[in-house]
């Protein structure tokens, strides 16, 4: 299966969120592989703690294979070299955890040429055959990276892909998430030009919400009576807006909590920091563990 | 009991491969376009008045070079039934066959040069030539080409060498490259540069191009192409008159049943200058065509038993007298 | 002078075996050549012989750079309709010149790499399958090449991709010279083995058809292997560990046919693995393991059946 991380602006998560799903899924004992395609800011490696690549690789990055500049990405097998000790053993029970870092001073994809995606559809299809999940960060918005994914995947019509589309829980973000998915040159648009049946890209696309402040939140203990009441009616007015665009509970995979590690630092919450040093939420890791089983569940995805 | 020596086969699992009667060259004597036969069968004299003193020669040539003196030389005719189609046989053969006694040619075998495309009959089943030559090319490597990318490749093309490297840059603030100059792999010194179009496509229909054929042709003439095994499109004798479609002619007719066999350890063909870029663009596709390492050692076996030294590469088996 | 190869093995990507039809048309590499097909003891398909260009540097243990043209022969397989593979090999031979040769030179010796300069086999070999030799830049790539043509077979539209569990390719780096019979077969990281492999006589395809046989069977021990493990006995409930264990049973038991297709006079290297470290053994304790723990699981089931169905 692979699954595409997209999201309508920066700034939204979707890097935290991604890898912290795949972090889960290979805890539920799957063997995950980590694509960084954000080209523009390969940081994956910071999520996942390991130094050496923090920025990116400067050897064998995925830049460097697209454009033919090396045989074959390099592989980082994050059990083994991160260099957070949590994530150092591998669990019992756990699958493979393995990164493939953007390259370090790498750019944005500027065109898209037959060897490009020749090569994108190679890397996919022998990834695939090993992992049970590919998860690719595509970067934020329109971009040559989503447009290569997209022709990509209509050239491998029997590998199985999904997208996952990540914005905040507000009035712009919820716009912008539906823009970049039906709007002019959105997901719909360039898919179906590239050869997609429209009607299946559909069913292969859920939002996932970030950063996401419950008005029933214990953070929101101690606010004052008239600024629960203001939440709460904001919250249901972007409902109303959220399912008007398309971006509503139906087409919702899940939500990932507002939680203040996240905020300060984007990293991996393992068990350890919700159960032993307690700086992360309970909700949060559940959340992700949620969506890391949600994401290959049929029943999730079923057509709406 | 002592020890049972057991042998187990398998056909399927097994490579065979035919051999073909082969003789000592095969001689071109013509090749006919719409233009020319548009040109009256003046022009067909001129063209076998060329040819006559030639061939001439190659058979003392030969003579000469073969123990005995029995030199097997055999000639052929194509006729272009395939970029556009005039006339028909009925019609064009005892025009042409007439033509040529009147120079005292015997014309041995004349093919239609669209079954060096594909071809189908009862007889032979179906075979794509063309194809078959196509998937056995082996693109020749510029200098640094270690097997880690695919061979470059621009669709329906072959080139001798590298062509200009892309100028854009791949990356959104990236550098642009400065133009350089494609390059031949054997230059001595400079580069001639050819990039030959193979085929092009208009929707589904594949048209192979005039060079991509005559390749085919030459292959064929050589006798070193083999489909499932067996030798493709074997010269047939006419059963009655010549037909008045080019469809129920077959591919490689035997006209002459004294001939020599049809297909040659060499080739010759008498051309008339004009052809000189097709065969360039010939030379260029035979040089990376991989020939059958079984046929390859077949031939030289034979050549070797009757004492003919052959040029080990193929494009040098290949000559031509251009007039 | 000396032989060089890689073998790609991989599980095939499709839900279950596929038929021998089916095989022929997945590796009708070539048109007008023919799939071979042998069917005892097991199933075998072997697509025609295809050749890729190169003109490079060539692996050195000494890390000189040592010049070679030529073509590599590729071709794919596929055994029981199951495990897929991809094999390359270049014969490597001294050129009778310094410089390259017109490229019509070269396809005259299908699947020959001319060495260009002086070069010693013995610091090739050791650079090609040789613990930590230096990797040249812009070195011949037989993995590349050798990925590309399993790929071929992986990616066929007539695969329907949903393979029954993932698996790893391993990749079998292998030399061959004349000489006293010796072979050393090494495990190296989770997907890499090398071969060394001396013997009498010249070279013949026949080598080549025994380390492919070999990278079938190191890959079947590798896999069953993966699957135990993933099964995690003792750690899990029965009924789970039954279900992990079971593609196991269903797709890679009776693949397990050693020296199958390899011709007569190679069959002692065959036999000498089988002695040190002993392939077969360790297949078969593996084989035992996996049908205890689902006889087991069946009797634990029937006894509990019996049980509700008493009472």
């Amino acid at each position: 299966m692979l699954v595409f991380a997209i999201s309508d602006k920066g700034g939204t998560g979707r890097s935290v969120t991604g890898t912290n799903i795949a972090y889960r899924h290979a805890l539920q004992g799957n063997d995950v592989c980590y694509l960084d395609f954000d080209f523009g800011s390969p940081t994956a490696g910071a999520i996942f703690s390991v130094g050496s690549v923090a920025r990116g690789t400067r050897e064998s990055g995925l830049h460097e294979y697209l454009r033919g500049d090396c045989p074959q990405p390099r592989r980082v097998d994050v059990w083994a070299e991160s260099d957070r000790e949590g994530l150092r053993t591998r669990p019992p029970g756990a699958g493979r955890l393995v990164l493939l870092p953007g390259s370090e001073g790498g750019g944005e994809l500027s065109a898209l040429s037959e060897e490009v995606v020749g090569r994108c559809v190679q890397l996919f299809g022998r990834l695939e055959e090993e992992f049970d999940l590919c998860m690719v960060d595509v970067s934020a918005g329109r971009s040559f990276t989503a447009e290569l994914v997209l022709a990509a995947t209509v050239r491998m019509p029997a590998v199985p892909f999904r997208w996952l589309v990540f914005h905040r829980w507000t009035r712009q973000h919820i716009i912008a998430a539906d823009g970049l998915v039906t709007g002019t040159d959105g997901l719909f648009d360039v898919g179906t030009r590239f050869g997609h049946d429209p009607e299946v890209l559909r069913d292969r696309i859920r939002f996932v919400r970030t950063a996401v402040l419950e008005p029933d939140a214990a953070e929101l203990v101690g606010l004052r009576d008239e600024q629960r009441a203001w939440l709460s009616a904001c919250d249901s007015e972007l409902r109303e807006l959220a399912g008007r665009h398309g971006v509503g509970r139906t087409t919702m995979l899940g939500k990932v909590p507002l939680d203040p590690v996240l905020q300060w630092r984007e990293q991996l919450i393992t068990d350890e920091d919700v159960l032993a040093s307690k700086i992360a939420n309970v909700e949060t890791a559940a959340a992700f563990d949620d969506l890391a089983k949600k994401i290959v569940d049929d029943n999730a995805w079923e057509g709406l | 009991m002592t020890p049972v020596h057991a042998t187990f086969g398998e056909v399927a699992a097994e490579r065979r491969i035919a051999s073909v009667p082969l003789s000592h060259v095969s001689v071109e004597l013509g090749h006919l376009y719409m233009e020319d036969f548009e040109a009256g069968p003046a022009r067909l004299r001129e063209q076998f008045r060329r040819v006559a003193p030639w061939l001439a020669t190659i058979r003392s040539v030969w003579r000469e070079r073969v123990p005995g003196g029995r030199a097997r030389v055999s000639t052929c005719f194509l006729v272009d039934d395939y970029f556009s189609r005039f006339s028909t046989p009925a019609e064009l053969v005892p025009m042409i066959l007439e033509a040529a006694a009147e120079h005292d040619l015997t014309i041995d075998y004349l093919a239609r040069e669209s079954a060096c495309a594909q071809f189908e009959d009862g007889r032979s089943g179906a075979v794509e030539l063309a194809r078959l030559v196509e998937d056995r090319l082996v693109d020749d490597p510029p200098p640094e080409t270690d097997g880690s990318r695919p061979p470059v490749k621009e669709t329906g093309w072959l080139c001798n060498g590298s062509r200009s490297p892309l100028t854009t840059p791949l990356q959104a603030m990236g550098k642009a490259r400065p133009w350089e100059p494609p390059t031949q792999n054997a230059k001595r010194g400079h580069s001639i540069f050819v990039d030959v179009e193979l085929w092009d496509e208009r929707g589904a229909r594949r048209t192979w191009s005039c060079p991509f054929l005559a390749a085919v042709w030459q292959l064929l003439r050589l006798g070193l192409l083999r489909a499932e095994g067996r030798v493709p499109l074997p010269p047939v004798p006419l059963e009655g008159d010549w037909p008045g479609d080019w469809d129920r002619l077959p591919a490689v007719v035997r006209i002459n049943p004294q001939a020599a066999p049809f297909s040659a350890y060499t080739t010759l063909s008498v051309l008339s200058p004009r052809f000189l870029p097709v065969e360039l663009a010939v030379r260029t596709i035979l040089g990376q065509v991989a020939v059958d390492d079984e046929v390859l050692r077949q031939v030289a076996a034979r050549s070797e038993s009757e004492r003919v030294r052959l040029e080990e590469e193929l494009v040098d088996r290949v000559s031509y007298v251009f007039t | 002078m000396l032989v060089m190869g890689e073998v790609h093995t991989g599980l095939l990507q499709n839900s279950g075996e596929i038929s021998e039809p089916a095989c022929r048309q997945v590796l009708g590499l070539m048109t007008g050549e023919t799939v071979r097909v042998s069917r005892r003891p097991i199933v075998h398909a072997l697509s025609p012989d295809r050749l890729t260009g190169v003109d490079c540097v060539l692996p050195a243990a000494s890390g000189s750079r040592i010049r070679g043209v030529g073509t590599v022969v590729s071709r794919c397989a596929v055994t029981g309709g199951r495990v897929a593979q991809g094999s390359s090999y270049v014969r490597l031979a001294r050129s009778e010149t310094d410089r390259r040769l017109p490229w019509s030179h070269y396809l005259a010796r299908p699947g020959v790499i001319e060495v260009l300069g002086k070069a010693r086999a013995a610091d090739i070999a050791e650079g090609f399958v040789g613990e930590g030799a230096p990797r040249l830049h812009g070195c011949l790539d037989l993995t590349a090449v050798t990925g590309r043509f399993l790929d071929l077979v992986q990616t066929s539209p007539l695969l329907n991709r949903r393979a029954p569990f993932r698996m790893p390719r391993t990749i079998l780096r292998w030399v061959a010279e004349t000489g006293e019979p010796s072979i050393a077969f090494t495990l190296h990281t989770e997907q890499e083995r090398t071969l060394r492999l001396t013997h009498p006589g010249p070279f013949t395809p026949a080598v080549v058809d025994l380390c492919e046989d070999l990278a079938v069977h190191d890959w079947l021990l590798t896999s069953l292997l993966v699957v135990v493990e993933r099964a995690r006995v003792g750690a899990t409930p029965a009924a789970e560990v039954a279900a992990r264990l079971s593609p196991a049973v269903d797709h890679l038991l009776h693949l397990w046919m050693p020296a199958a297709r390899v011709e007569e006079r190679l069959t002692p290297f065959w036999e000498s693995l089988e002695r040190r470290p002993g392939f077969s053994r360790q297949w078969r304790s593996l084989v035992d393991r996996v049908r205890d723990q689902l006889a087991v699981h069946t009797l634990a089931l029937l006894s509990a059946n019996a049980e509700t169905g008493g009472r």
